[in-house]
């Protein structure tokens, strides 16, 4: 059975369900209800979060496991990897990815090497939620796109969902992983609508998933790119040329079979990502095809991202900064 | 209704192109589907096809002109004859917005139409594939961005290449075949330089009622090309009678009709009727001096030059005086004899030069009905006519004003006759 | 304050085997035989072992690169302490870790932690479990002057106050941070004082001393368990050697060092005032002495034949797998 919901609505039902089955499950971060301790006024819970993802989870679950906290990324984030270490399931939201700056040592070098550095006597299974990416006009300290940064620390996982129902399953799984995860919800994407399953389910970290089958090319999304590929490869369709095209859903484990074998099918490869072209996933991804796919190419990998700069405000230079489906077509014209 | 012919949109980007080739002659007839034009753009080469029946009656633009798309190119009209406004005509369809067409596939149109450059880049996947195949790279024509060999490129060449037939001794020889699979038999042996593409006018008219199997001779497109001194006629007859299983039409021209020749009289029994177009039966002077600058063009230069430089002496006055004409037929024709290497050249000019003259004493032995056919203004072999004197019961025409090319520039007087003699029912 | 002659003699020996198991670390790096930056803790025995005799099996510690003396009080196996410095595959953490990420979760050691700083947040955090989960438990986060002044400090008190977490935070000032005074880099004298800020209660300790230690920190553990809140604790202290070992100490004068070590020892203040309270005698003493130089050779024999670990082990736990 699935119905329309939208992708905000997909998390907040997973929360639902991960938090009534598990009672170490605690959800803490800033305005995740809003209205902290006013409950007699009526009004805790007044935002449940900036794009009310976790409304009606203090209602349902008290404010003992739904935590409004101070404007302190260090301590929230470090007080989730305490307490995941110690027998909790935090699940700390980080506003923006953005913050990230304020905050990256709980997780580059506590959350992500303290089971390792402890020999394998802890774990910390912590889940970081973040709103990321480009073009809701929040400008550059709110609009970043960081999960290659995530991605490359050793002991994180990260995983960044394209659609409702594939929000659900992920964020259930990596609820439920026993690693600190970082769960990415591309902003733009939070009012999209889908059809997403009833009841309890999960969607396996690290498997990526075939989104529209093709032989002439690969176009290789994650995101809110998944659809600006999907859009490519219609267009590209009217024209003659047959796209697949692939969801990644998942950058730390990345599915490189599937990245492969995609490659061997069709030859030609366009990796698109709204990250910063340095040191990123499409480099990652196109590396991949370079190293251990050198025999499938048919054309070079070609990588469209987002230009070596920060996120523009003007509407008009931030919907030039997103990679668009015309430039994926530009791409794959060019391996043609 | 007319119908215009534009410059198409071929996806989002495309703003203009160029158009390459009319391969149609003005009058002639076109069917829905048939390649009406060749245009070029954003460095490739695309066939447009024809969207309705008609026949092909004025062109606006010439080849080498760049045009925005939705330019109206060329018209087509129900008749020859029918009444025909070209300036109305072009003036009210040009107000007709360009719309998007489908793009040919990927490599399918620009393999045909490139050409294969030593040194190309390849992509891994095509390295792997030609190495895994014994394929050389150098043989092949990339149709990718900066001509590189893509994967596609060397699995046509295989495809191809599965399609060579043996003649025995390991020797495998390209030799298409068309036509319903009921019909006689009919064998065309092209001339020195080049390939079956020479009887392009020929193959479809007698494809209709015929069996028609072109034959690319040793060194020639992607026949093999052993290595030898020599390409000797004897051993080139022997290799196209080891394509016919069953008695059927030999047609030869130029080198093909030595070759033929040659054939009729090791293999009668094979040869139900022998056709002679503009026939080698001694290398005159001027042939030889020609035979050797061709050589030397092929080795020096490139395709284009060579091509430029053979056009005097395949063709008449009449044919070479149309300027539009000669370029059409200069691209053309590098084409072809781009597909004949400098080695193969050599091996074949010794060949003739080996061959010339011998069998001229055993023209009177020739047993199988024969048909002559001499070009009126030809500098290359201008005794065919006394060919078909010393041939017993043989007939000849003359194609008036027509250069050695006679297949080329007269092609309906070559296939009214041929078709003729290959229905006139005397069987050997 | 109640304490038992076991408690004393407990006390005695945790406080000697941090003392010794340090000084044999100095001999063990000058001869060559460990790696990395090791951070030691000798002369602030009394804080580590006053907080942690309160402390059981509900209650979760966590400390910074100074940290060897937090592990022995909570009662991480020396053994495994030694092999682990020596990057061994017995080493408490299998060599993973090395000397300032030793930790042992079965002993409810949250470990100690390269990032000044760092370990409070963990604490808060810690708390937030026992709190949620009703143990009953405290957190206990141990640390110095300089990680005062670091951020991560004033978010997890302040967060720990608002939330009332059961926490206790640490804070041995042992005048220096690295190589810097801590007056140099901190307008206040009393680093107590910073609670006010978080309306939170504190505590100045006299960190030499460990019956002082003792009580206040049990007053703070109290409070916690009661859930009335968390509490800062100031212990005034002193580090006898480097900042690290190898530090030249160029930024202090010899003679202060000898001041504390002759007039203000941790282990001579203790055994003067607990051979008062007439529960032990110095033999008793002395014969613990012997058995924590037995204890520290074995361990260093142990350690020095232990295996190091496998190659492949350097991609072992990475991360959490599950079947």
């Amino acid at each position: 059975m699935s119905r329309k919901l939208s992708f905000a609505a997909a998390i907040n039902e997973a929360l639902h369900i991960a938090m009534q089955a598990d009672p170490d499950i605690i959800v803490m971060g800033e305005d995740v209800a809003g209205g902290g301790g006013r409950a007699d006024q009526g009004i805790e819970d007044a935002w449940g979060g900036i794009m009310g993802v976790t409304r009606g989870l203090i209602k349902a679950f008290g404010p003992e496991r739904v935590r409004d906290t101070p404007i302190s990324e260090t301590a929230i984030l470090g007080a989730a990897v305490g307490a995941a270490a110690t027998g909790l399931r935090p699940v700390a939201e980080l506003m923006f990815m953005d913050f990230i700056g304020v905050s990256l040592d709980p997780l580059l070098n506590q959350a992500a090497k303290l089971r390792y550095m402890f020999g394998g006597k802890v774990r910390v299974p912590l889940t970081v939620r973040t709103s990321m990416g480009a073009g809701a006009r929040a400008a550059a300290q709110h609009s970043q796109t960081l999960y290659g940064m995530t991605a490359s620390i050793p002991g994180l996982k990260t995983v960044c969902p394209s659609n409702p129902a594939d929000a659900k399953g992920l964020l259930l799984a990596s609820i439920r992983d026993d690693n600190p995860v970082i769960f990415c919800e591309q902003k733009t994407l939070m009012f999209s609508q889908g059809e997403v399953p009833e009841g309890d389910y999960e969607i396996p970290l690290g498997q990526a998933a075939t989104v529209r089958e093709g032989s002439d090319v690969s176009l290789v999304g994650v995101g809110r790119t998944v659809h600006t590929a999907i859009e490519a490869a219609t267009a590209l369709a009217a024209e003659g040329v047959s796209a697949e095209v692939i969801d990644l859903r998942s950058l730390s484990p990345l599915d490189e079979d599937a990245i492969l074998a995609t490659l061997e099918k069709t030859g030609r490869l366009v990796v698109v990502d709204e990250a910063t072209p340095r040191c990123g996933i499409a480099s990652d991804v196109a590396a991949l095809c370079v190293d251990r796919g050198f025999d499938f190419l048919n054309a070079p990998v070609k990588r469209v991202t987002a230009p070596h700069s920060p996120v523009p405000f003007s509407p008009v230079l931030e919907d030039a900064f997103v990679p668009s489906p015309a430039r994926v077509i530009d791409a794959v014209r060019e391996l043609l | 209704m007319p119908i215009a012919v534009v410059m198409p949109k071929l996806g989002m980007t495309m703003q203009e192109g160029t158009v390459i080739e009319w391969p149609l002659e003005v009058g002639a007839r076109v069917a829905r589907g048939d390649t009406v034009l060749i245009i070029e753009s954003e460095k490739a080469e695309v066939e447009i096809e024809a969207t309705g029946d008609g026949y092909f009656r004025h062109i606006y633009v010439e080849p080498g002109e760049v045009v925005p798309c939705g330019t109206v190119l060329a018209a087509l009209t129900e008749a020859p004859a029918s009444d025909f406004d070209a300036e109305a005509f072009r003036a009210s369809e040009s107000t007709v917005a360009a719309r998007p067409v489908v793009t040919a596939k990927p490599s399918a149109t620009r393999a045909a139409t490139a050409a294969p450059k030593a040194g190309a880049p390849a992509t891994p996947a095509a390295k792997k594939l030609a190495r895994s195949h014994d394929l050389d790279l150098d043989a092949i024509a990339g149709s990718g961005p900066n001509g590189r060999i893509t994967r596609e490129d060397v699995e046509a060449l295989i495809e191809q290449r599965a399609a060579l037939i043996g003649v025995g001794d390991g020797i495998r020889l390209d030799a298409p075949a068309t036509g319903p699979d009921a019909g006689d038999g009919v064998l065309l042996l092209p001339g020195f330089g080049t390939d079956v593409s020479a009887f392009a006018r020929q193959i479809p008219v007698l494809a209709e009622a015929y069996r028609v199997r072109g034959v690319n001779p040793r060194g020639v497109g992607l026949s093999d090309a052993p290595d030898s001194e020599r390409y000797d006629i004897a051993t080139a007859a022997g290799d196209a009678a080891a394509l016919m299983h069953e008695p059927g039409h030999v047609v030869g021209t130029s080198l093909g009709a030595a070759i033929a020749l040659e054939l009729a009289l090791r293999h009668p029994e094979r040869v139900r009727s022998l056709t002679l177009i503009a026939p080698l039966v001694r290398a005159e002077p001027r042939l030889v001096a020609v035979i050797e600058a061709w050589c030397a063009i092929a080795r020096e230069s490139t395709p284009e030059t060579l091509a430029t430089a053979l056009l005097p002496w395949m063709f008449s006055p009449a044919y070479l005086a149309d300027e539009s004409q000669r370029k059409r037929t200069v691209r053309g024709l590098a084409q072809t004899v781009a597909r004949v290497g400098v080695e193969a050249l050599h091996r074949w000019q010794a060949g003739i030069l080996a061959w010339s003259g011998s069998r001229e004493a055993d023209l009177e032995r020739v047993g199988v009905p024969t048909l002559v056919i001499a070009a009126g203004d030809d500098l290359l072999t201008p005794r065919a006519e006394a060919v078909a004197s010393a041939i017993p019961g043989a007939k000849s025409i003359v194609v008036a004003g027509a250069g050695h090319a006679v297949m080329l520039e007269a092609p309906e007087a070559v296939n009214d006759a041929v078709l003729g003699h290959l229905s006139s029912g005397r069987t050997a | 304050m109640s304490l038992s002659r076991e408690d004393l003699i407990d006390s005695y020996r945790q406080m000697r085997t941090i003392r010794r198991f340090e000084e044999r670390l100095v001999d063990l790096v000058t001869a060559g035989k460990l790696a990395g930056f090791l951070h030691l803790y000798a002369g602030q025995e009394a804080v580590a072992v006053g907080v942690c005799q309160h402390l059981d099996d509900r209650d979760i510690v966590n400390s910074n690169h100074r940290g060897h003396g937090h592990c022995i009080a909570k009662g991480v196996d020396v053994k495994g302490m030694m092999a682990e410095l020596f990057g061994k595959a017995t080493g408490t953490c299998k060599g993973k870790g090395g000397s300032m990420h030793i930790a042992d979760l079965d002993r409810g050691m949250l470990g100690a932690n390269g990032i000044v700083g760092a370990g409070i947040p963990l604490t808060a955090g810690a708390a937030l479990s026992a709190q949620i989960k009703r143990t009953g438990g405290v957190a206990i986060g141990f640390f110095g002057d300089g990680a005062s002044n670091e951020g991560a400090f004033h978010e997890a008190l302040n967060m720990a106050a608002i939330w009332k977490l059961p926490a206790v935070f640490v804070c041995e000032n042992n005048l220096y941070g690295e190589a810097t005074p801590v007056e140099f880099v901190t307008p206040i004298t009393d680093l107590a004082d910073r609670a006010a800020s978080y309306a939170m209660p504190s505590a100045v300790v006299d960190g030499m001393n460990f019956f002082d230690v003792y009580e206040k920190s049990g007053e703070a553990i109290e409070r916690a368990r009661r859930g009335d809140g968390p509490t800062l604790l100031e212990c005034k202290t002193y580090r006898y050697m480097g900042h690290y070992v190898g530090d030249p100490l160029t930024y202090r004068r010899k003679e202060e060092a000898e001041q504390w070590r002759q007039n203000r020892d941790s282990l001579e203040t203790f055994e003067t005032e607990a051979l008062e309270m007439g529960l032990i005698e110095s033999d008793d003493l002395r014969q613990i002495d012997a058995e924590v130089e037995t204890l520290l050779e074995d361990a260093i024999a142990a350690a020095e034949a232990a295996p190091f670990p496998q190659i492949e082990d350097v991609l072992t736990d990475v991360y959490c797998v599950s079947e």
